[in-house]
């Protein structure tokens, strides 16, 4: 990586110089090219963000479900510093911020326990050229397509961040007399629910404190994901992500939808 | 899990506290929910963990698995027995076949739903809402444990300038402007309906040979036939599960009824049959606003 203060390497930095000259790139499609301009923003340019992290290795209890809050850790770390040099990527455009952002973590045959992290998105600046900088003074991101985009502004809502939560959790096996004591009955195993619970709360309750410091006052299209990624299947990151929305001072009277009947096949 | 007052951990309790509302509705759902009069205050979730009895608790009645047993957990559901017509003894030839209801299959997906259930509706409760809207249902095996996870999720709302909320919180698997039709014609959610129904084919050997295409000399025709056992299994399977729905309904709608049939197979001549309803329980409490006339579109692309 450079050694400029926004961590960003030099190539990139040659591409957005190009782009600041009036050239934009995006991954929008037509309409959403069209909508996103409708609401009053401006594509300026493809932006993402990337780390390549060794998520490192933690001791686990084989009987005991419990958090490994380094994995935990780790695999926000990595997500948050994807996150951080897409904004900066977008910063650096002038944008005020970005729609249609996906991030996902790839393993590559190179690396064993690294794993990528990349976060792509099409950086938006407002044409009325007010700024919509988010309260930590960042451009906005959001893993809205441009429909979606268009439908909140409708509400009265506007993003302020994707928000994110996760938490890595170690499902205890189960010992020979665990199983003989309960084999052929129908019965819960509390000791499972509590911790499967519980991880996916903390997960949720993460995500909720990041909203919380971006002064949301709600997240929308919550999706929670569990992946075993490379651990072994009783190891289980639970990933919680959304997001952040802000209502507007305005009172919004909503357009009611017009029922319509496609005479398409 | 402690009892039913208590019966989230604390990290729910905690996250339920927090000044943001979470929402898993789409953005389209979450603005047709605004629409409606209707504010999301949180995600909720509930969750069980479970072990399921692999096999009839007691193995089978009158000492083995013989001629027109069952396995003692299907004793008082449906049970059907079918014969060998070709009066031939061969280890390699069925000699009678049967179809039975796994109720203990049943019987635990019932105490894991209804479990993972209430604890969604207890965490509504804690947040003060009145109903929860676009509930989604998974079953799944939890990694290797032999185990079984049922988790349900959902997002918990109040109603705007309404009365305050009570325990009686309703539910639904509708969202967005599916919801709002249903209230445009005049009816409020209830809550959701699942219902499930399993049952084991054991093949005999007509049914095993018309399912393998190898019937002609063993039925004698060679024609396309109707395999009864596996008919009545399916039909059975079905019947089952929207009985158990009905029962539930006390006198209200069903809406939006969905019912998905998986077969699996063990080994040869060896199936089950699992059919699982899903709806929502809907009530009348107003006459129907007659919708606008829709408008005709052709799309250009």
């Amino acid at each position: 990586m450079s050694n400029s203060t926004n961590d960003l390497p030099q190539a990139t930095e040659h591409r957005l110089e190009e782009l600041e000259k009036g050239l934009f790139t995006s991954d929008l499609s037509v309409n959403e090219f069209l909508l996103i301009k409708e609401v009053g923003f401006h594509p300026v340019g493809f932006v993402m963000g990337s780390s390549i992290y060794h998520t490192g290795i933690q001791a686990r209890k084989w009987s005991q479900s419990q958090e490994l809050t380094k994995l935990t850790e780790a695999m926000y770390n990595a997500r948050e510093l994807a996150m951080t040099r897409m904004e900066e990527e977008a910063a650096e455009l002038g944008a005020d911020g970005v729609v249609g952002v996906r991030l996902d973590v790839n393993y590559y045959e190179w690396g064993k326990d690294a794993a990528e992290f990349i976060a792509v998105g099409t950086a938006v600046k407002a044409e009325d050229g007010v700024s919509r900088l988010n309260k930590a003074g960042k451009p906005f991101t959001s893993d809205l397509s441009g429909q979606d985009f268009w439908t909140l502004s409708q509400t009265g809502y506007a993003p302020q961040g994707l928000v994110m939560g996760t938490c890595v959790y170690h499902i205890a096996h189960r010992g020979l007399g665990q199983t003989l004591s309960t084999t052929g009955q129908n019965v819960e195993l509390p000791n499972f629910t509590q911790a499967l619970y519980e991880a996916r709360e903390l997960a949720m309750t993460r995500m909720q404190d990041e909203a919380n410091e971006l002064g949301a006052s709600g997240i929308v299209g919550v999706r929670l994901e569990e992946k075993s990624h490379q651990w072994g299947s009783h190891t289980i990151e639970f990933l919680a992500i959304g997001t952040a929305v802000t209502k507007s001072a305005e009172d919004v009277t909503l357009t009611k939808p017009v029922t319509i009947i496609s005479l398409d096949n | 899990m402690a009892g039913p007052t208590s019966d989230l951990p604390e990290a729910a309790q905690r996250r339920l506290t927090s000044g943001a509302f979470s929402s898993g509705l789409s953005v389209s759902d979450f603005a047709a929910c605004l629409e409606m009069g209707l504010e999301p205050v949180g995600l909720v979730q509930g969750f069980c963990a479970m072990q399921v009895a692999n096999y009839a608790m007691g193995g089978y009645t009158m000492g083995g698995f013989a001629q027109g047993m069952t396995p003692a957990g299907a004793q008082g559901g449906y049970v059907q027995n079918y014969q060998c017509p070709h009066g031939m003894i061969s280890a390699e030839h069925r000699m009678w076949g049967q179809n039975y209801q796994q109720t203990w299959i049943e019987s635990a997906w019932r105490d894991g739903f209804n479990s993972a259930y209430r604890r969604m509706i207890e965490e509504a409760q804690a947040l003060g809402a009145h109903g929860v809207l676009g509930v989604v249902d998974s079953v799944a095996p939890l990694s290797d444990t032999g185990v079984v996870e049922y988790h349900l999720t959902g997002t918990a709302v109040t109603i705007l300038d309404g009365p305050a909320a009570t325990s009686d919180v309703w539910s639904t698997y509708l969202a967005g402007q599916r919801l709002a039709k249903v209230f445009e014609a005049g009816y409020a959610p209830v809550s959701i309906i699942a219902a499930v129904a399993s049952i084991r084919v054991w093949a005999s050997c007509v049914t095993e040979y018309l399912m393998e295409g190898t019937n002609f000399g063993w039925s004698n025709t060679g024609e396309p036939t109707e395999i009864d056992q596996i008919v009545s299994a399916q039909t059975n399977a079905r019947d089952i599960a929207r009985a158990r729905a009905r029962a539930n309904l006390h006198g209200d709608a069903l809406h939006g009824a969905s019912l998905e049939v998986a077969t699996r197979e063990f080994s040869r001549g060896d199936l089950q049959i699992e059919s699982r309803l899903r709806g929502n329980r809907i009530r009348r409490f107003k006459d129907f606003d007659p919708l606008a006339v829709p408008k005709p579109t052709v799309r250009l692309s």
